[in-house]
Formats: structure tokens, C-alpha cells, sequence
């Protein structure tokens, strides 16, 4: 044990809670976080044999310099930006919708149905298939969230079970009464030209982003600008006290469930439209978790979420090419993910504390 | 660095310092602060063998902060610390444990589902588990008979009153071999009685040879059971006293700066009748059934005392006043509405009922969310602060920096910044300032002074009586009886989930207490 009674010649670090960090601190400490997990995850790639030029070559030359390259991107994060709203205005009212992928595969099945049985006229057909869509998420939500609304059972396990029973249905689908009668592959056939979200006539960029965009700004004012966001924020914080204070928790739950349901079906319009231009058997794989990510990442802010989901994007297309190229396995891009997953998540340690140098 | 406490028994470790003019704790010119704001700065305190000491102060005055730095939670910026005339560091809770340091936090630090033997070896782990778990019932039982405690070791410790619990908190520093006791606030949640008997064991433990730091507001409390009271306020020692040589008086003007003497004053209106509980029946969650047949009214323009034991059904009938918990029978009426036994929280609010919880950070105030959307919610479920589509916070934090000031709430630098940095009285300010803002006519307030310091107290008890005297209807439920008899125009006594005596103020203080403890 040393003496404290000595004068010291050193001087320590003090560790201590942080009452408040400005904005901008914050942004930076997600950043530096982000910058981390990067440059942990270069070192892998050049451990596992991709040298240090041709990294810089894909991440950085290949995609920021190239159009297409870069509205592949755009392309990827489209659906990414729905899913990452529709966890993060769930997640704001501490449902936790796992089921998010559930709800897009339903999303699909919705679009699809109208597609295939040429629901209304043709000038009609992609908003009825939206409207389709976004009934579809919210059915495949409404069951969990009024079980736990009405009987307190776990949200967690019923949407993530959801996805199995989703998952098997489509299968069903694809291999019975929807199979192609074409190709008799196991995807529905091809969506008709009206049926298919148009292209912005920049490279491969189509409706779908513009659609995320409208997304964004409506989540963006249903969160931060409106009432419901406010309240949102309270609920968030504990939902008991909001109930004490006023708030209609059961109502908000509910809308903020549903409304986290119709974004992952229109999240399930975007890519059956705007991507496959039919439904498949794999279309919406990892998006369900991917939007967990991303917002968990931005913490529910819509804006945040838009950044994080271009950054996804960005790693997922880079990763493509890598895999191509460079023979990487693709579970090499899931590692990187996680590692900035983890990074940013350690980060959130310097926002609650403060180093202190004491003399 | 880790080290077996030593587990002697306790007279024994007690009695065994050495010098009795050498002080067993000694803090010498300790410095901390936290950015900028210094906490403690240049304190002195020292604890002697066998005595029990006090340490008064306001909210924030620095009490527990010196405290932490001697239980090992905090490290000092400067300053040295001596234990039994030896220079001692410090460097964390197991380093003061091995000094026989142990502190009891005002928020208890207790696994719910254990029991108290499991919470307590937990805390002083040892050998295999069966084994130990039977050493450490033997320990516990040493030490409950040596202070006179009595504590149900085998129920899980979440099914024990506030009291039980803190008496396996101190068994539990016991045990761990402390002979320097820190109490934080330990009489805060106890009712009269409880704490009483809580310092008699204290003085017990004392005159055991062990020596006690008792960290309190309550000024009779340090003047009837402490032999030295230090007083501290705004970081630094003000003076160290005998408790025969001052007054309560000379002591409120150490504490706050300036006398301040709270006065009684009656209602002088009697208003109609506002609100009338008749028969109330309600179980908990857990199916508990905790008010029983309960009724009471109050009129407009006075306050109603609600004074009992905690524990009797007190926080049960909050819930159901607010629109929480639904009663299995009985009904609530409401001057002007009728019948609202069935109505939600948010219509309720509607009516103009206001709550003052006794359970901020759960009930009334969202710590990660700013002072102004603390403040604001009131008034944004009411329609105020812009449309549904677009909230208009700049009038929020207008209205917000108008009420801070209009209430005095201190430590807000701004209307952004996250509730959970204001310290008890100054949150229980803001509270109130939402509370009020909507110029209720029922006000619910719920044990108001818990964990305030005198003067946030006075400025409390002032909100409630001129919102009576602005004709609201005040029910004021409250363990703490001085509460109760300082304020209230009529009181009735709460046992067992019903009220079984009513007392027109000004009354007989052993005839409510004793129509507290009566009935079983």
C-alpha cells in the first residue's frame, strides 16, 4: 500500500461519471468509435492476405469514385434506412421487434398478392401494392404486440418466432400456388413494368430510395417534431412513470408497434419492387438484424439511422467485391460489422465518463 | 488486492484499538472535486473510538461525498486519511473494508431474491458454499443479539420492510469486521419508531467500542443520540459541536446559513366538499389485498394528513387516487365530475388532479430526459406547447426557465440539460413546478420532504399550503408525523389499508401515534 500522506511526483487518472456531453462531443466519440472498429478490421483483412493498397483500392477509390459503385451503395441502403426506422421507432417505445424480418417477408407477400392478382388499374398498382405492403408488416406485428399489451407476454420471443412461421409461408408460396409457372424456379414471376418501382435515371438508383427518403422525413417529424415523438421519449424513459403522468402508454405501444410493422413491409415493397422485381426465397435475408443494428447504432435517431445505414451499405458492397476478388469469405463482412458494432458500443464509455488527470 | 476480513468477535476487534486519544478515522484536509465543482474542499473529520458522531449538512452540502472518500468509493484529490493514528491508503471499498471500514448507503446494495444470510455472504464470500452459509447464519446471529436486531434470515430480502432490509445491510458490515460504521441517512425511510429503535442499536453498537458516523438532515436526532454533531455546508466543515452546548436552532443557522423556523398556519376557508373516497378495496399485483373499506374526504382549501406506518396500503392508495391501480370496490368522487373510480391516469390529470410522488426518478421525473420535457409533458398532454404535428419548444423552454425561477430550483444551467443531475430537493422542485403549473384543484403529495434538506422542505411545505389557500384540495400522505402535524387541517390515521381515526388539527401527537400502532 502506498502512502497517500507522500507527496507524489506523479500525478493519476481519475475516473468519473460525466454529468452531460455536448452534441458535437458526442458525434465525435461515435466517430472516433466507428474510425476504431475500421482500423481493427483493416488489420484482419490484411492478416487474411488483402494488402494495404487494395483495401484503400475497394473501400475508399473503388466506391467513392465510381457512380455506379456508388449508387450501388444508395441501392443497398434504401431497404436498410426502412428497417433501421422501423426498429428504431419500436425500440423508442422499448418494443423490442425482433421480427422485423417476419414483417418484410409479409411486406413482400403483400406486394406480391396485388402483383399477381392485378389488384386495380395499372396507374394504381405500386400504391396498392405499398398499401398491401404496409397491411402486411402490421399484420404480422399486431398478434405480439397486443399479446403483450393485453397479457404481458414477451414480445422478444413471439416476433422472433414470427419470422419462422413468415419464412415457412413464403416457402409454401414460392413452391405451391406462386411458383413462376415460367421457369418453374421456386420465385414468383416477374413483376409487369408498372409493377416496378421506376428508375431515378442515375445509374441503377430507382423510386425505392426516394421512398426511403420520404420515410425518413416522416419518421424524422413523428419522433423529434410531433407530440406522439415527445411522449414517445417518455414511455422510453419508463413506462410506468409516463402512465403516472399521463401518457397513454398502451395506445402509443401499439401505434409505434404497428407503425414499426408497416415500415418493414414497405421495407419488403422496396426490395420486391425496386430490387428483385419479383419475390424470392432469400430476398430478405439479414435485414431484420441489420435494422437492429443500425438502430441501435444511431440510437433511434432517424437521422443517425440514415448514416449508419449508408455505412452498412458501403461495407456490404465493398465486401461483394472482396469476396469476388479477393477470395474473402462474406463472414469476414459480418466480422467487421460486428467489431464496429463493438467499438461504437465501447465508445459510449467515454460519453459517460471522464478521464481526469490529477495532480 | 484482496483480504480476509478478520472475523473476530466484535467487543472483542472493538476493544482491541489502541489509544482512545488517538482518533480510529481521521480525514485530513480532504479535496474533491468533480470538474469544476468541488464537493469537499479542505475538510477535517475525525471519528474516536466508542462515539457516535454526527454529520449534518443541506443536499449537496458534502456529507456523503466524504463519507464515499473514507469507504473507498471516491479518491480524494488531495488530502490524507489516518486509521487508528496510521496513515492509510485508500484505493477502493475492499481497501476500507481491510481497515474494518463499512459504510450503509442510503440506497441499498441487496440482491431482492436472496435471502439475508445469501445477501450477506455474498458480500464476504469464504470457503465452500454450504459450509460457509452456516458460519455466516452463526455470525449473523452474534451480531443481530449483540445490537438487538431481529431479522428474518431465510425470506428473500425483496419480502422485508425498508427497515428489515437496512438491518441486513448494517449485519452485513458487521459481519464483514467493521468497527468504523458509516450510516448514509439511515433514519430517511424509517418511520418514528423504527428509527428510534435503529439508534438505540446504534448507540449499542457504540458503546460496544465501535465507533459510528451517522450522516443525517434530522436535527433531533444528531442532538439527542450523537456525542460530537459536525456540520457541513457547501463543501466545508462549518464547526464541530457538543450536543449540550447548541440548540436546534444554532444548529439550522449552521446548517442553511440563516435561521429558518417553519410555522404552523390553519386553513381559514372551509370550501366545499372536492373529493370523497368511500370503501376503497385494493390488492396489489401480487394479489396482496392492501386497503381495506378505505373513506375519507376532503374539502376544497384545506389539506387532509394522511399519517401511518409505511407500509400500510399508503403507496396502494396513491395508485388508486391517480388512476394506477383500479380498486376491486368502492368508489372515488370528484366535485364537478362525478364518479371517477373508472377513469385513466391522463383523464384524471384532466380533471385537475396533481401528484407529488413519494418515488421521484420512478414516478414523477424521467432522469435521461431534459428539465424542460420534465417540465413540459404537464402541459403538452393538456394541449399546450404548439399543435399534435409540431411542438413548439421554444415556448417550452421559455415557460421552463420562467418556472425554475418562479420555484427556485437551483443547479440548472440549462433548460437542456438531463433531470438526473438535480440533487432531491431541487428535482422535488421541479415537480412541483409542473405539478402546480396546471393550477390543479386535487393535490395527491406523497411523503413531499423525503430525502430534503430543511430549507428545500420549508420551500415545499410553502407550495402546498398556497395552493390550498388558493382553494386546491390537498391529500398529504406522509410517514414522517412532524410532516404531517406541521401542515395538515385534519388528519386521519392510516392502519392496516384503512383510516381508523380522524383528528381535527391542531392534535394530540400521542393520540395519533398511538392510533398508528393500534389494531394489530
Amino acid at each position: 500500500m502506498a502512502d497517500i500522506a507522500k507527496p507524489r511526483r506523479f500525478g493519476r487518472i481519475n475516473l468519473e461519471i460525466r454529468d452531460d456531453m455536448p452534441m458535437w462531443q458526442q458525434s465525435l466519440a461515435f466517430l472516433a468509435g466507428v474510425a476504431a472498429g475500421l482500423a481493427v478490421s483493416v488489420l484482419i483483412l490484411i492478416a487474411s492476405g488483402v494488402g494495404p493498397g487494395a483495401l484503400i483500392n475497394e473501400f475508399v477509390v473503388f466506391i467513392f469514385t465510381s457512380p455506379k459503385n456508388i449508387s450501388a451503395v444508395l441501392v443497398q441502403a434504401g431497404p436498410l434506412i426502412i428497417v433501421g426506422l422501423s426498429a428504431g421507432i419500436a425500440f423508442k417505445a422499448r418494443f423490442w421487434n425482433i421480427g422485423i424480418e417476419g414483417q418484410v417477408i409479409f411486406g413482400a407477400i403483400g406486394a406480391t398478392l396485388v402483383a399477381i392478382n392485378n389488384i386495380g388499374p395499372e396507374f394504381l398498382r405500386l400504391p396498392m401494392m405499398a398499401l398491401f405492403a404496409a397491411l402486411g408488416g402490421m399484420l404480422w406485428i399486431i398478434l405480439p404486440a397486443l399479446l403483450k399489451l393485453r397479457l404481458q407476454i414477451n414480445e422478444i420471443i413471439t416476433t422472433l418466432l414470427m419470422n419462422y412461421i413468415a419464412f415457412n409461408f413464403l416457402l409454401h408460396l414460392l413452391y405451391g400456388p406462386w411458383q413462376d409457372p415460367v421457369s418453374s424456379f421456386p420465385h414468383s414471376q416477374q413483376f409487369e413494368s408498372f409493377e416496378r418501382l421506376a428508375p431515378l435515371g442515375w445509374q441503377s438508383l430507382n423510386m425505392s430510395l426516394l421512398i426511403a427518403a420520404i420515410l425518413v422525413v416522416f419518421c424524422f417529424w413523428f419522433m423529434v417534431k410531433s407530440r406522439f415523438g415527445f411522449q414517445l421519449n417518455f414511455v422510453h424513459s419508463n413506462a410506468r412513470m409516463a402512465k403516472a403522468l399521463g401518457v397513454r402508454v398502451a395506445v402509443l405501444t401499439l401505434a409505434a408497434a404497428l407503425l414499426s410493422g408497416a415500415l418493414s413491409g414497405l421495407a419488403g415493397f422496396a426490395i420486391s419492387a425496386g430490387i428483385e422485381s419479383r419475390m424470392t426465397q432469400s430476398f430478405f435475408i439479414g435485414y431484420g438484424f441489420s435494422g437492429i443494428l443500425i438502430a441501435f447504432l444511431a440510437r433511434n435517431n432517424p437521422l443517425g439511422i440514415v448514416a449508419v445505414a449508408i455505412l452498412v451499405a458501403t461495407l456490404m458492397i465493398a465486401g461483394q467485391s472482396l469476396q469476388v476478388f479477393y477470395q474473402i469469405p462474406f463472414a469476414m463482412v459480418q466480422l467487421i460489422q460486428a467489431i464496429i458494432v463493438i467499438c461504437v458500443a465501447a465508445s459510449e464509455f467515454f460519453i459517460r465518463h471522464r478521464m481526469r488527470w490529477v495532480d | 488486492m484482496t483480504s480476509t476480513p478478520d472475523r473476530n468477535s466484535l467487543t472483542a476487534e472493538c476493544g482491541s484499538a489502541t489509544d482512545p486519544a488517538v482518533p480510529a478515522l481521521a480525514l485530513r484536509s480532504i479535496t474533491k472535486s468533480f470538474g469544476d465543482f468541488i464537493a469537499l474542499d479542505d475538510v477535517d473529520f475525525d471519528l474516536r473510538q466508542g462515539e457516535v458522531h454526527s454529520l449534518l449538512g443541506e443536499n449537496g452540502a458534502g456529507k456523503s461525498s466524504l463519507m464515499n472518500v473514507a469507504a473507498g468509493l471516491y479518491a480524494a484529490d488531495r488530502g490524507t486519511i489516518e486509521v487508528a493514528g496510521r496513515p492509510a491508503a485508500i484505493r477502493g471499498p475492499s481497501d476500507a473494508q481491510a481497515l474494518h471500514i463499512g459504510m450503509v448507503h442510503q440506497h441499498y446494495k441487496l440482491v431482492m431474491p436472496f435471502t439475508a444470510v445469501e445477501n450477506i455472504l455474498l458480500a464476504n464470500p469464504s470457503g465452500g458454499f454450504e459450509q460457509s452459509l452456516q458460519h455466516t447464519r452463526q455470525l449473523i446471529s452474534e451480531k443481530a443479539d449483540l445490537v438487538g436486531f431481529d431479522v428474518d434470515l431465510d425470506k428473500p430480502v425483496g419480502a422485508l420492510s425498508i427497515a428489515e432490509q437496512q438491518r441486513v445491510e448494517i449485519l452485513k458490515v458487521l459481519v464483514a469486521g467493521a468497527n468504523i460504521i458509516i450510516l448514509d441517512e439511515p433514519t430517511a425511510v424509517l418511520t418514528d419508531e423504527e428509527g428510534q429503535r435503529l439508534l438505540e442499536a446504534i448507540r449499542k453498537l457504540a458503546s460496544s467500542g465501535c465507533c459510528v458516523a451517522l450522516v443525517t438532515h434530522k436535527l433531533h436526532e444528531s442532538l439527542t443520540h450523537s456525542d460530537r454533531i459536525t456540520v457541513m455546508r457547501n463543501g466545508k466543515v462549518v464547526e464541530t459541536v457538543l450536543p449540550d452546548r447548541v440548540t436546534a436552532p444554532d444548529l439550522t443557522t449552521m446548517i442553511v446559513g440563516e435561521t429558518l423556523v417553519e410555522n404552523r398556519h390553519q386553513t381559514t376557508v372551509s370550501g366545499k366538499q372536492r373529493l370523497a373516497v368511500r370503501g376503497i378495496n385494493a390488492a396489489r399485483a401480487d394479489g396482496l389485498a392492501t386497503l381495506n373499506d378505505l373513506s375519507f374526504d376532503v374539502r376544497s382549501g384545506e389539506i387532509y394528513g394522511i399519517a401511518g406506518v409505511g407500509g400500510n396500503g399508503q403507496s396502494e392508495l396513491v395508485e388508486v387516487l391517480m388512476g394506477l391501480l383500479s380498486p376491486s370496490g368502492g368508489d372515488i368522487q370528484l366535485d364537478g365530475q362525478g364518479d371517477i373510480t373508472g377513469t385513466r391516469a391522463d383523464e384524471r390529470r384532466r380533471f385537475g388532479v396533481a401528484c407529488i410522488p413519494a418515488d421521484r426518478q420512478g414516478f414523477a421525473l424521467a432522469g435521461d430526459l431534459s428539465v424542460s420535457d420534465n417540465f413540459s409533458i404537464g402541459g403538452v398532454l393538456s394541449g399546450k406547447f404548439g399543435s399534435w404535428a409540431r411542438l413548439d419548444r421554444k415556448s417550452m423552454a421559455r415557460e421552463t426557465r420562467s418556472a425554475v425561477e418562479k420555484y427556485d430550483v437551483q443547479g440548472v444551467r440549462s433548460d437542456a440539460q438531463r433531470s438526473a443531475l438535480l440533487s432531491g430537493g431541487n428535482a422535488q422542485k421541479l415537480v412541483i413546478a409542473r405539478e402546480f403549473s396546471g393550477s390543479p384543484t386535487v393535490v395527491i403529495a406523497h411523503s413531499p420532504n423525503r430525502g430534503l434538506d430543511v430549507r428545500a422542505s420549508a420551500a415545499v411545505h410553502g407550495h402546498l399550503l398556497s395552493a390550498r389557500d388558493q382553494g386546491a384540495a390537498v391529500v398529504l400522505i406522509s410517514e414522517d408525523l412532524d410532516e404531517i402535524l406541521l401542515l395538515a387541517d385534519r388528519i386521519g390515521v392510516m392502519n392496516s389499508g384503512t383510516i381508523v381515526a380522524e383528528f381535527g388539527a391542531p392534535a394530540d401527537r400521542h393520540a395519533i401515534g398511538k392510533a398508528m400502532v393500534g389494531h394489530g
